[in-house]
């Protein structure tokens, strides 16, 4: 049997509504060892969220998703990867990066509030995940121990990228 | 002046008179306050003036106060019984009511009065048609030609009853006659297109294909004929019947390249070369197949030469071309390759092959390394191959394998929808109604706005019998402000809902709402017909014709439609049930023990009926102050019986049941279920000829049918225990009817026991022969040991027959019932619905995708 020809796959984004939230629930529950909260569920249907958590589709199937929020102390506003995630057979074809880069260009060009970096927590026994950001300009900022009630090992990487924004318009 | 030969009563002074003119202007124009206030002048001094007393209260009605003005209708008409008016009033108030034999009634009383009144003459026309009277409408389409020769459109009424009429020859007469007539016809004239199609068409049907084709091609060079698409449809199909294939040929040939997914064309075409599609023989095939190819590479995108090919290609060249056309639907992700191909599964080859294909697919695929390496499928081909493998095994009843594969998709992929669709299905194929509905519920939350996954999700909460937990979710979809889902569905005409609505409560044993449903449905279907009546006068005045012609057979098939059989067949079911056990209305009826469903049913009722007296309230206060035209029509009444209890009297049960029934015995002529139940209402009423006919027709469809063979046993019990036979004729025929359905000279014991040992591996036959022994009153123990035969491993059992068998077991108060039920519950693993009324209590909580009581944390934990 000779191979199929088939088609170039399709990797589309769309924003999360209280109608398609449904489908994130499940994504978490197969993807993440955590029970998020309704909180969580609250947060990421936020408007200000909207370019910073999507539905991850690939050939018009949901697979993964990424969730951000908005944090802001001292008028500084970063934003906190929550989650992002894909599911197994979907792995190494780009969407984690493709989403990663998604997020990222909607944080340089979002104004108001200014974005000045975007962070996140690996779990220290996730070198895959590091790499990962790394790769995509992340850095190892510093080691939140027991970060984990739950799991082993408790700590935590945090890493993080600057975001240049681009400049407004003279 | 009032002119002479009017009658003294009628007659008007001058100023009257005039005030009259005004009456019947401003009712033209809908001026409905200032119509009333000038009607009230004029009856000031002459209370008696009939025609005016009509005209106020047809007013009145259009304001609303339908009671008052019909009374005074009725008044105006007893006051001058010779006036054109009143009767012409009478009848728009009949005609409102859609009471359309009564309306020509009044008509043609009114035009005895005044023969040449146009509006009354077309109304009349109008009402002729919807009332199927030809004879009668090619009269009052003949006055109106002569009348107005000029206007075009009553040369096409003419013809056009003519044709209804089935005379087609004079239809065209007529046609040609108007051709001949006109003048300077504008270009890109609509109107006189559709007339020419409409004469080709009239031409083709009295077999003149050349003179067809020939005013065909004068008015397509000419432009009159403006749809291009028509031509060329008119054409291939009128050559290929004259004979003329090469140019036939050509013209099917563009008219596939044009639309290279018709079906239509691609049968035209090979009908053109002889070839049957449908029915390929051994010397058409290889041509078929061959022709199929080439058009499969001249048109890439197209999919419909490719479906025919697998149609019609068989053994290895089947295989070589199933091959790509699965694995390309595999590749796109098409959700519906299995039902678009199902129908080649009645050839057990092509099943077999196609089966091998995909199996070797899943094989390849699943051993695949996962990588990103292009050359690798991507892996949504592997979850649609599991889908469709999935598809294939419950197809072939292995529902179990259907399952796994299931679960196995659902592992890769859990976001699918399909996947939990499908296992829904499954669920409820191995009689899990409750996992069923749980499955589609999963499905439905992960996307709420889907309405279709709404609507199924709702339907299988009716078929686990969760009823109020089905209007739940279909209240999210329905309008906010409607009284209740239920009613928002009612409205909205969804066959669907009341269907399966109905059939729940009657599963659920509450026949009154159940009735109430069924009846529901009816009436959808009268509203369709009722429809119609508009496009008499539409289809005409807009030329409309060919499409108009196609309608109105359609609307005298309109009953055939599966929804109403079925829901004709399941009321006139339980109003046989009504009929034997009067007690069941009863027992039904008494408040005390009014079932949930009905309870919550009469409350909801209680409160519709609040808000609609409110807004009638509301209404008549406006209705004195406001211009606002209501029309005609009677609004709908106030449900007077929200639970249905008097459908459930036992008084005119069997007459209900006929009503439904008696457009079946043409129009279900091929539905064993429908012949059988006709049987069974015709032979309660005492109409014997009837119940003969319908089980002769019966027997002509299935002779073995199990469900026939306790019928005929009925009828000869049954005309054999009259007290005398029916007087002649119809005593000869029904005797000799019943000789020829059953033999004469065997017991009905012994046909009995012969139908079950020919039948002895059916169920459903065990089945039948059981009733028949209750029947013949044979001792209980002898019925159950017959019944309990369906158990035998030998014997074919399917979950619906053995719930049959249940049934009938404790409707005969068998002690052994719940031996039979454990037995089921054994037999049928994956099913629930053998469980007891306890388990099945909290069976229903399975049935729900979000369970209450999940633990929840606190404290987001960020995983990444």
């Amino acid at each position: 049997m000779s191979s199929l020809p088939h088609s170039q796959p399709r990797i589309s984004f769309a924003s999360l509504t209280p109608n398609n939230l449904g489908t994130v629930r499940k994504l978490n529950s197969v993807l993440f060892p955590i029970k998020y909260s309704e909180k969580f569920y609250q947060d990421i249907l936020l408007p200000e969220t909207e370019d910073f958590c999507k539905l991850v589709y690939y050939n018009d199937i949901p697979v993964g998703t990424i969730c951000c929020r908005l944090e802001t102390t001292d008028g500084i506003t970063k934003l906190y990867l929550m989650t992002m995630g894909v599911l197994a057979p979907y792995r190494s074809r780009g969407l984690g990066s493709q989403s990663l880069k998604q997020v990222i260009t909607a944080a340089a060009t979002h104004l108001a509030p200014k974005i000045d970096s975007i962070y996140l927590h690996v779990q220290i026994s996730n070198g895959a995940a590091k790499t990962f950001y790394e790769r995509h300009g992340f850095k190892e900022l510093a080691v939140h121990e027991n970060y984990y009630k739950k799991l082993v090992p408790h700590d935590a990487w945090i890493l993080e990228r600057k975001i240049e924004g681009v400049e407004e318009q003279a | 002046m009032a002119p002479s030969g009017i009658p003294p009563k009628r007659a008007l002074p001058s100023k009257e008179s005039t005030l009259f003119k005004e009456l019947l202007n401003l009712y033209e124009s809908r001026q409905l306050k200032k119509g009333l206030k000038t009607a009230d002048q004029i009856l000031k001094k002459f209370p008696e003036h009939g025609e005016t007393v009509c005209m106020k209260g047809l007013i009145l009605t259009h304001m609303g106060r339908r009671e008052e003005g019909i009374d005074l209708v009725k008044k105006g008409v007893r006051l001058d019984l010779t006036s054109h008016i009143v009767w012409h009033v009478f009848g728009l108030i009949q005609k409102g009511e859609k009471n359309y034999e009564e309306a020509l009634k009044s008509y043609t009383q009114a035009l005895k009065f005044d023969k040449e009144n146009m509006n009354i003459l077309r109304d009349a026309a109008h009402l002729q048609t919807q009332l199927r009277l030809f004879d009668g409408l090619v009269d009052t389409r003949h006055t109106l030609l002569k009348l107005r020769p000029n206007l075009r459109q009553n040369w096409i009424g003419l013809a056009v009853a003519y044709h209804l009429n089935g005379s087609i020859d004079e239809a065209k007469k007529v046609l040609e006659h108007y051709e001949s007539t006109l003048k300077n016809i504008p270009d890109y004239d609509v109107e006189h297109s559709e007339v020419l199609l409409y004469h080709i068409r009239l031409l083709e049907d009295l077999g003149l294909y050349q003179e067809a084709v020939s005013l065909l091609d004068v008015n397509a060079k000419s432009r009159a004929i403006i749809d291009r698409t028509a031509i060329m449809e008119y054409r291939a199909r009128l050559l290929t019947k004259l004979g003329e294939h090469d140019e036939a040929e050509q013209t099917w040939h563009a008219l596939i390249e044009q639309n290279p997914d018709s079906y239509e064309y691609f049968r035209g075409y090979f009908s053109n070369r002889s070839i049957d599609l449908d029915n390929i023989t051994k010397e058409t095939r290889l041509k078929a197949v061959e022709s199929l190819r080439e058009f499969s590479s001249q048109l890439p995108r197209a999919a419909a030469p490719r479906r025919l090919a697998l149609d019609v290609a068989v053994g290895d060249e089947f295989k070589a071309l199933a091959e790509p056309y699965l694995f390309s639907g595999l590749d796109k992700g098409i959700p519906s390759l299995f039902a678009d191909i199902k129908a080649l599964y009645r050839d057990d080859e092509k099943q077999h092959a196609i089966a091998s294909i995909v199996e070797a697919l899943r094989e390849r695929l699943s051993s695949q390394p996962q990588s990103n390496s292009s050359e690798s499928e991507p892996p949504t081909t592997y979850l649609w191959t599991l889908y469709f493998l999935a598809q294939h095994y419950s197809h072939i009843s292995d529902h179990q394998r259907a399952l796994q594969l299931l679960d196995l998709a659902l592992e890769h992929t859990p976001t699918l929808p399909e996947l939990l669709m499908y296992k829904a299905r499954v669920l409820k194929r191995l009689g899990d109604p409750f996992g069923a509905a749980r499955s589609m519920d999963e499905a439905r939350v992960l996307d709420l706005q889907d309405r279709f996954l709404n609507t199924k999700c709702a339907k299988y909460r009716l078929r686990a019998g969760l009823e109020e937990e089905a209007q739940e979710v279909l209240g999210l979809f329905t309008k906010k402000d409607a009284s209740s889902p239920a009613a928002d569905l009612e409205d909205m005409q969804s066959l669907l809902f009341l269907t399966e609505d109905a059939d729940a409560q009657k599963r659920n044993g509450a026949y009154g709402l159940a009735l109430k449903k069924y009846h529901a449905v009816q009436k959808v279907f009268n509203e369709v017909e009722d429809d119609q009546y508009d496009f008499h006068g539409y289809s005409l005045r807009r030329f409309t014709l060919n499409i108009y012609l196609n309608l109105i057979p359609w609307e005298d098939h309109l009953r055939s439609h599966p929804a109403y059989i079925h829901t004709a067949i399941a009321a006139a079911q339980i109003y046989i049930e009504l009929h034997d056990d009067p007690s069941l209305a009863t027992k039904a009826s008494s408040s005390s023990h009014l079932s949930e469903a009905e309870k919550k049913a009469k409350k909801k009722a209680k409160k519709a009926a609040q808000k609609s007296q409110e807004e009638a309230k509301k209404a008549a206060t406006q209705a004195a102050s406001t211009n606002e035209d209501k029309g005609l029509e009677p609004t709908a009444p106030k449900d007077d019986d929200p639970t249905g209890t008097k459908l459930l009297e036992h008084a005119g049960a069997l007459d209900r049941a006929w009503k439904l029934l008696s457009p079946l015995v043409t129009l279900a002529e091929d539905n064993i279920d429908a012949q059988l139940v006709i049987y069974d209402v015709a032979v309660r009423r005492s109409k014997y000829l009837q119940a003969a006919k319908a089980l002769k027709q019966a027997k002509s469809l299935d002779a073995d049918h199990p469900e026939l063979h306790l019928r005929l046993v009925d009828f000869r019990q049954r005309v054999s225990s009259l007290p005398q036979i029916p007087p002649e004729p119809i005593g000869s025929v029904v005797k000799g009817a019943i000789a020829e359905l059953i033999p004469d000279e065997v017991s009905l014991e012994t046909y009995n026991s012969q139908y079950v040992q020919r039948h002895s591996t059916s169920g459903k036959a065990v089945l039948a022969s059981g009733k028949v022994l209750q029947k013949l009153n044979t001792p209980i123990a002898e019925v159950e040991s017959a019944l309990f035969g369906a158990l035998n491993p030998e014997v074919v059992l399917d979950i619906p027959t053995a719930i049959d068998v249940l049934e009938l077991l404790k409707n005969v108060k068998s002690e052994r019932a719940e031996e039979f039920r454990n037995a089921c519950d054994v037999k049928f693993v994956s099913s629930t619905v053998f469980k007891s009324p306890k388990e099945l209590a909290e069976m229903r909580l399975k049935a729900f995708a979000t369970a209450a009581g999940e633990e929840e944390q606190t404290k987001p934990e960020e995983a990444s």
